[in-house]
């Protein structure tokens, strides 16, 4: 995203702007000063004659021959030069006032006073003052010596000022802040002047600026004239820096920032209320996007502005500021705004919101924003709980909201993450006790990475490649790495390594792909060794080497950003607050005072569930939620679905009675809910063994729906429900279905998103159970006492945002390709993240966590059986799948053609973007759906797919088959290499370079 | 003895950087120390069983899954990592590089600052079984014999077993064998020696025994500048102090202490946030006392 930077846009714009117009006036006046000078007072006299025919009114003529004169006049006086010429005299005037003759002249007849009162006497039209004003405006950028520093021009120039406050005409205006931009400018250049305006009184009263106050009006104006006026104010800005009184005056005498902030608002409730864009894959404003929109224009040129003055205004303007948006921008017009509670405007809230993030660079203004989402409380909910629970919805919103919290994790800010992971973690309360020192631990041995890659559906693994035409057989990975002797491949600059790996890489491949370009520099264009399709889509199982480097970057960017955190969150550097637990109470624990968990806890998820006066036992099964729609999404614990899907036995259910018996016996239980005998409970044991209990233990992960007869007739059971559904017209109909419905096309889905999301948990949190908080935000957090309702304090949880994750992924099959992207770049993302106690949480597979806590290998596992599952159930999976990886590979070629690691990249959300290239402004507020090259694209790879029965306009059923079978196989392809990043996230993170954290 | 020494990584060093670039990503530390230190080595010949599992023709890979095929990556980023570890923990006067052709074999260098075996400048290079981290401890060898009770006297092996009985991993790591190196030069043991002449000579006349460390040092700095034992573009190679390579090097380095983060700095310069208060839990408790001017 570009940021912005006003200054460097503005230097240009100050000086080139005198060039054209003074080629526009007549060629300046090139004899001796003392020539000029007796024509100078030659015009005067006349113009004095007039002048001085007191008490009549002037005639047209008068008024002409003035105008004339004062033409002439004006223009010798800006040609004037100090005695003695020369422009090293020029500046040596600034103690004692040298001036030139003409100016001399000047002041010792007032003349300018003296020709202004005049003008004053009579009929002072529009147009006369516009010919006023212009006619300054060419003195002052055109004089040749200072001239603002002399009373006699500086109070007559301020009169006339004052005498053009009011509101008027275009014409007038665009003078006045012609002429006070150019006043800014000589400012800047004198800043001694300042104060000379400072102490003359005007009509005005007392005088603050007056510059200033004149320019305020046009803060927000459109055009070039509001863009002079923004320019001017921030040259004032620039020099309140190092002038306090200048900064004071600012913000106890102006209006300036009420105004700015204030004027936020007005220009945001002139923006759309609805972001109309066909794409399905839109999800984010692109500047693209938002460059066609004026409104948006409009607002984020004054957004940019606020920037630019924080960015060079002195502390105290600074803080006022900050003060007014948050004040009187975010809380009043954001935050409802943000609340709105039809689906689109929720969508279009929040793509603002993400644009207004991406878009402010000053730290300060950030930091406001920052402060608004993270602790401003909206009906009792802050946004960041709200906006977390709308990546649960199902439909453009998750995508909007998926996006924003891309933004969020990208500015890898400590407060950001302490809201929405760390916090919840710090009581390490998720993990056992005695794990809780391997909370630091690496996994250097590949382990964790192992163990995702095992997780790639079965029937994602790479097909057995075709025999291999030859290979020769000895020491091949010398012979092949150094000189590349294979005839038709290209001298790869990159993949040079003698190392076995990059002979690896190709060894494991189809034959005919080993000629191929390695994917690092691309396909070379027209290159005769283009592979294949086949060869392509073969690609895809050898790019780990990519996913490597990526990771090793990400993490290392990403460690490297949080050296400026307060802790290392490495399990004991900071100390959750709150007692410790207390050693010999089993997993459960005490509800501690407000540790933020045990507030938090209240929050979204686990109200959904509270049956008044019922007891919430830790024993009672989530599943158990009276009444609750198991699916209404809103029974998410720990990122496991609450509610078991039908015929299925759901390890938390099992878990949590277990947990009532001795913790020898329970602890081992949380995969295995079948309960195989079991070898010593894990907590008590010194890590080796844990390890390969643990091995054991998540050997049974992915097999949790215990026996394959089980699963299976989970699947039918979901098929049958679908087939319902389908029976039913469609998708609206049958909220009750166990598994969310596929996703049907999108104005359908939003509105049913927005139906499910009403019923989202902090919907629930925002129904008044809590008491009205003080306004004070950071109050609230530090003083809010733990509820008395929601989840038994036993029972750990790590937070909203993860479980609302985690449930995400689950669905993973269900979910559209794009938020499939979104999704598992946010969790990537999240893993890069090098705080032990998140990558622990995320990567650590040697962890041993409270039972009824879900972890990433178990999500990522039930989503391995679903997808198998899937795969078995479609005889024509293998050749769906190729034709998925297929069109994701041409889509993500389509602008990567150039760019390195166009499959490697298949699956990042920034190829969403890029694979986007028209712009949307012109879709944004048109109803226009033009056909693009990534769409014919699209089309033309999909009709394969379609071939399989799946066209888009086939009847409702047919429909929603259809998308349901493209989800899932999209997801398979998107899953594989999402384990693929992560596995490469897990290495990279046990490299990471020790100077990068010190 | 200069007590300059400089240590330069062999002739090759346009191809590490290629080879750095390559596998370690975005890899830009200091080309002064880090090339060195941070190139992700290679794997040698000897772990052909480990990649075996790639080859494609085995029917069994689509049972065995794929990811017995990643093989290689592990044992490379396992001994990455453990490399990691020997540089986060700052051995003093030891100094380790992979070499180029494996990253199972490590050269290195070890300082002797005082104690009997002071200004003893030990080049050694040490194997790492190819079966790691599930197999024997590593072997320490140095280039010369070193008179000591525990360093083979032919071989120049040290007799690491003696700490490391069992290898395991998670537990055991290879920086734990460089500082078992350094440590016998400083605690030195007798007990069932490699080098039994020294061991009764330290038992018996410590005299004699210091006069053959003295000699033995010796000997090891007069060979110093010899070429590597092995050929390897990142063997550990000595060389005369030369004023017009060397001094600037060494300025930069006693100067420079900060450069490596800068130099970090400029491949990624970005900043996180934070206005969290030190032991704090609450976002934005830090609240900035006085605005800056």
């Amino acid at each position: 995203m570009e940021r912005m930077s006003w200054l460097s846009k503005l230097t240009p714009r100050a000086g080139g702007q005198r060039a054209p117009r003074s080629t526009s006036l007549q060629p300046p006046v090139t004899a001796d000063p003392e020539t000029c000078l007796m024509v100078f007072k030659n015009h005067w006299a006349q113009v004095l004659r007039i002048l001085e025919r007191r008490g009549s009114k002037p005639a047209p003529d008068d008024l002409s021959a003035v105008r004339n004169n004062t033409y002439q006049m004006l223009n010798l006086l800006a040609e004037d030069r100090p005695w003695g010429d020369g422009d090293k005299d020029r500046s040596q005037g600034d103690g004692d006032v040298a001036c030139g003759p003409i100016l001399e002249f000047v002041a010792a007849e007032n003349l300018l006073e003296r020709l202004l009162c005049w003008h004053l006497q009579g009929d002072f039209t529009e147009e006369r003052k516009v010919e006023q004003l212009k006619l300054y405006e060419m003195l002052i950028s055109q004089a040749r010596q200072p001239l603002l520093r002399h009373k006699p021009v500086l109070a007559p120039l301020l009169r006339l000022l004052s005498v053009c406050a009011e509101p008027a005409s275009a014409p007038l205006e665009n003078s006045l802040v012609l002429l006070l931009n150019q006043l800014c400018v000589s400012v800047a250049r004198e800043p001694a002047i300042l104060e000379l305006f400072f102490h003359s009184h005007t009509d005005q009263g007392p005088a603050n600026l007056i510059i200033f106050s004149l320019l305020i009006p046009f803060i927000h104006h459109e055009g070039a004239r509001g863009q002079q006026a923004r320019d001017a104010l921030l040259l004032i800005m620039a020099m309140s820096a190092s002038n306090r009184a200048v900064a004071q005056s600012i913000t106890d005498n102006s209006y300036f920032c009420p105004v700015l902030a204030t004027g936020l608002s007005a220009l945001y409730s002139s923006l759309p209320r609805k972001i109309e864009v066909r794409g399905d894959d839109w999800h984010f404003l692109r500047r693209e996007d938002w460059i066609g929109v004026s409104s948006l224009v409009l607002f984020m040129n004054s957004l940019e502005f606020c920037n630019a003055v924080i960015q060079v205004a002195h502390p105290l303007v600074q803080k006022q500021l900050v003060d007014y948006v948050h004040n009187g921008f975010l809380v009043p017009v954001m935050g409802p705004a943000l609340h709105k509670t039809s689906v689109e405007e929720m969508i279009a809230s929040t793509a603002y919101l993400d644009l207004f993030l991406r878009s402010v660079s000053e730290t300060a203004l950030l930091k406001t924003f920052l402060r608004f989402v993270l602790l401003h409380r909206h009906d009792n909910t802050t946004i960041l709980d709200t906006l977390v629970g709308r990546i649960n919805s199902n439909s453009r919103l998750c995508m909007v909201s998926l996006s924003l919290f891309r933004t969020l994790l990208s500015l890898n800010c400590e407060d950001v993450m302490l809201q929405l992971v760390l916090r919840y973690l710090l009581p390490c309360s998720h993990v056992m006790l005695s794990q809780k020192r391997a909370v630091r631990d690496l996994d250097i041995y590949g382990k964790t990475a192992a163990k995702f890659l095992s997780l790639i559906p079965r029937c994602c693994r790479p097909e057995s490649p075709p025999p291999p035409r030859e290979r020769d057989e000895e020491p091949p990975s010398r012979a092949r790495g150094h000189g590349s002797p294979g005839a038709d491949a290209p001298p790869a600059p990159k993949p040079s390594t003698p190392s076995r790996l990059s002979f690896f890489m190709r060894q494991a491949s189809a034959a005919p792909a080993e000629a191929a370009a390695p994917r690092s520099p691309g396909p070379p264009a027209g290159s005769p060794s283009r592979p294949g399709p086949r060869d392509e889509v073969a690609e895809l199982d050898r790019n780990y080497l990519e996913y490597l480097r990526d990771a090793r970057h990400s993490i290392d960017r990403c460690a490297w950003a949080c050296r400026v955190w307060s802790a290392p969150y490495d399990g004991e550097d900071p100390r959750a607050p709150g007692p410790t637990p207390d050693p010999d109470s089993p997993p459960g624990r005490p509800p501690g005072p407000p540790t933020p968990r045990t507030k938090k806890r209240g929050l979204p998820e686990e109200g959904a569930r509270e049956v008044p006066g019922g007891p919430l036992g830790s024993d009672e099964p989530s599943a158990g939620g009276p009444g609750a729609d198991p699916r209404d999404g809103g029974t998410l614990v720990n990122g496991a679905h609450g509610a078991a899907e039908p015929g299925r036995p759901e390890g938390d259910v099992v878990v949590k009675k277990v947990r009532r018996s001795p913790q020898g016996e329970g602890e081992g239980g949380g995969g295995a809910p079948n309960g195989a005998p079991r070898a010593q409970p894990p907590g008590w044991e010194p890590l080796p063994s844990v390890d390969s209990l643990l091995e054991e233990l998540l050997a049974r992960v992915p097999a949790e729906p215990p026996g394959a007869g089980v699963s299976i007739e989970t699947f039918t059971e979901e098929l049958r429900e679908i087939e319902a559904e389908m029976q039913n017209g469609g998708v609206g109909g049958a909220p009750a279905t166990p598994t969310e419905p596929p996703e049907p096309p999108l104005s359908h889905e939003e509105e049913e998103a927005f139906a499910s999301f009403t019923a989202l948990p902090e919907g629930d949190a925002g129904t008044g159970r809590a008491p009205p908080r003080p306004p004070d935000p950071l109050a609230q957090v530090v003083a809010s006492p733990p509820r008395a309702v929601g989840p038994p304090p036993s029972q750990p949880f790590t937070g909203p945002f993860v479980s609302v994750l985690f449930g995400k992924l689950e669905n993973m099959p269900h979910n559209s390709l794009y938020v499939n992207f979104l999704l598992t770049g946010l969790v990537a993302q999240l893993a890069c993240y090098p705080q032990p106690l998140l990558r622990s949480f995320l990567l650590n597979t040697n962890m041993v966590f409270q039972p009824s806590v879900k972890s990433l290998l178990q999500v990522l596992g039930s989503v391995k059986n679903k997808i198998e599952n899937f795969a078995a159930s479609q005889e024509d999976f293998p050749a769906l799948l190729f034709k998925a990886k297929k069109y994701l590979i041409a889509r993500g070629r389509l602008d990567w053609a150039e760019g390195p690691g166009a499959v490697a990249a298949l699956r990042r959300s920034d190829t969403l973007a890029r694979s986007r290239k028209p712009s949307l402004g012109e879709l944004l507020l048109r109803h226009a759906n033009s056909p693009t090259r990534a769409r014919h694209a699209a089309q033309l790879a999909l009709q394969g797919l379609r071939d399989g029965g799946l066209h888009p306009l086939a009847p409702p059923a047919r429909h929603g088959e259809a998308l349901r079978v493209r989800n899932a196989v999209y997801c398979a392809v998107i899953f594989s290499e999402f384990l693929k990043e992560l596995a490469a996230i897990a290495q990279a993170h046990a490299v990471t370079s020790p100077f990068l954290t010190e | 003895m200069n007590p300059f020494w400089s240590m330069s990584t062999g002739s090759v060093r346009k191809r590490s950087d290629t080879e750095e670039k390559t596998l370690g990503g975005e890899l830009r530390t200091s080309p002064l120390r880090a090339s060195a230190k941070k190139q992700l080595p290679s794997i040698p010949k000897n772990a052909v069983p480990i990649t075996k599992p790639a080859s494609p023709a085995t029917s069994s890979q689509s049972t065995n899954g794929t990811h017995a095929s990643y093989g290689p990556f592990y044992l490379e980023y396992s001994l990455l990592a453990e490399f990691t570890l020997v540089v986060k923990q700052k051995l003093p006067g030891v100094y380790v590089q992979p070499s180029y052709r494996s990253a199972l074999m490590w050269f290195g260098v070890i300082f002797i600052r005082s104690g009997l075996y002071q200004d003893g400048v030990f080049k050694f290079t040490v194997y790492i079984p190819d079966n790691y981290p599930d197999g024997d401890c590593p072997r320490l060898v140095f280039d010369l014999p070193v008179f000591h009770p525990l360093v083979d006297p032919i071989s120049g092996e040290l007799d690491v077993k003696r700490a490391f009985a069992k290898w395991r991993r998670n537990h055991n790591h290879i920086w734990q064998v460089l500082m078992y190196a350094r440590r016998v030069f400083y605690k030195i043991d007798t007990t069932s020696p490699l080098n039994p002449e020294a061991a009764v000579l330290y038992e018996k006349d410590v005299q004699l025994f210091k006069s053959k460390v003295v000699d033995s040092v010796k000997l090891c700095s007069s060979h110093l500048f010899d070429q590597p034992k092995i050929e390897d573009p990142y063997a550990i190679i000595f060389s005369p102090w030369n004023p017009a390579i060397h001094d600037e090097a060494r300025e930069k380095m006693l100067t420079q202490k900060k450069k490596p983060e800068e130099q970090h700095c400029k491949s990624m310069n970005v900043s996180g946030l934070s206005w969290v208060k030190p032991g704090s839990v609450q976002p934005f408790s830090k609240e900035e006392k006085t605005m800056p001017t």
